[in-house]
């Protein structure tokens, strides 16, 4: 499972499928794409694993990405995520 | 207003060497007080259409460029400059006592004001369009902006680009355009009329030379400018014109990369540029000749596209 790290307001701007959001722990300011902004706004509603958000977001990632792809990319993404301190896995 | 052009030499002397010069640039009163004759005779020519108020006024900074003393004063003089009492910068040899001068009062702005988000970047006005123009040493923007001026536009700045957080509007800046080594040649060049101070070697950027902002933006210190473009240069030898739209997240991370200050900031840096993405279209620029740049940046200001 996969939270939102406390005291990320994840405040952000977005332009036509990128999007720069600001960290509020280190106040440096993240270029990311669309996706990882959807990702970071199902975590901020309640906590998910990878293979739930990936059901969740199907329709809003490329039609052309493939399903059964989907749950690894967005376990890669979280990855990334994590090492800039906006998300963080809980204990199972 | 008095200006310093109204002070007679003797006295724009005794006030540098005395209570100091209260020089007006933008929002700014800058408090001057130098012994240095190439300091004095610089201020005369490229401040000559500078707003001076009486030496006893409020400044906000308070800059002290000396001759250094002891035997430097015969061996191979230096210059020392002082910003209230402390001394950031190492001495420099006196003949480069301007282009430090000029270095100095920048500094001045990107260390103390942080009521503005100040970006690295060049940013000039016609008809009522101002464009920033962000870029690091060597891109060719200051010989960009210094052909921008000598063909009738808005100097708002050449380096330090102030926007307002509250609501994104620019304010002017104006101070002389520096010129480095080969840039200074093609300026001339480009405009024989364009008044340049005497070029200052071996600084550690190279050559160095300045030219005057123009009175009539000078004299329009206090109207604001709305940003419309925010333009990228980059100079390449033979590049034919090519002007590149940029995503607008990328365009505020460039943005960022050339601010001063907007770490500083935090929240209200991220605000303030968020709202001049929005209100701005942005681009990637490359060119070789100035003509050519300024052609298209006429259009681009006439026509708002």
């Amino acid at each position: 499972m996969w939270r939102v790290v406390p005291g990320q307001s994840l405040v952000f701007r977005e332009w036509d499928g990128e999007a720069v959001l600001y960290n509020d722990l280190s106040g440096n300011t993240h270029l990311l794409d669309g996706g990882a902004v959807d990702v970071l706004l199902a975590l901020r509603a309640q906590p998910l694993d990878a293979a739930t958000l990936a059901a969740r977001l199907a329709d809003r990632f490329d039609a052309d990405t493939d399903a059964d792809a989907l749950p690894a990319a967005i376990a890669d993404m979280l990855t990334d995520l994590a090492r800039l301190d906006l998300v963080e896995s809980l204990p199972c | 207003m008095l200006t310093v052009a109204d002070l007679p030499r003797r006295e724009l002397a005794a006030r540098l060497a005395g209570p100091g010069l209260v020089l007006r640039t933008g929002p700014f009163a800058n408090r001057i007080r130098s012994d240095i004759p190439q300091l004095r005779d610089g201020i005369a020519l490229l401040y000559a259409d500078y707003p001076v108020d009486a030496p006893g006024g409020f400044a906000d900074f308070h800059l002290s460029l000396r001759r250094a003393g002891g035997l430097r004063r015969f061996f191979r003089p230096q210059v020392c400059f002082s910003h209230e009492g402390v001394s950031p910068f190492k001495p420099l040899p006196l003949a480069q006592a301007f282009p430090m001068f000029e270095w100095v009062m920048n500094w001045c702005v990107t260390h103390r004001a942080h009521s503005w988000l100040i970006i690295h970047a060049a940013v000039l006005e016609r008809h009522g369009r101002a464009i920033i123009l962000p870029a690091p040493p060597g891109s060719g923007k200051s010989t960009l902006c210094a052909a921008l001026v000598t063909r009738g536009w808005r100097l708002l700045s050449d380096e330090m680009t102030l926007v307002r957080l509250d609501d994104g509007a620019v304010l002017p800046l104006p101070r002389p355009v520096s010129l480095k080594n080969e840039s200074i040649g093609i300026i001339r060049a480009y405009a024989p009329d364009a008044v340049l101070s005497p070029p200052v070697e071996n600084t550690n950027k190279g050559t160095i030379a300045h030219l005057k902002a123009p009175s009539a933006s000078i004299a329009r210190v206090g109207d604001v400018a709305q940003p419309a473009f925010i333009v990228f240069p980059r100079y390449e030898a033979g590049a034919p014109v090519t002007l590149t739209p940029m995503g607008r997240a990328r365009a505020f991370m460039g943005v960022a990369e050339n601010a001063f200050n907007y770490q500083v900031l935090g929240m209200r840096g991220f605000t303030a540029l968020g709202q001049l993405i929005d209100a701005t279209a942005a681009f990637e620029f490359r060119y070789s000749k100035l003509d050519d740049a300024v052609q298209l940046f006429e259009r681009m200001a006439r026509d708002g596209v």
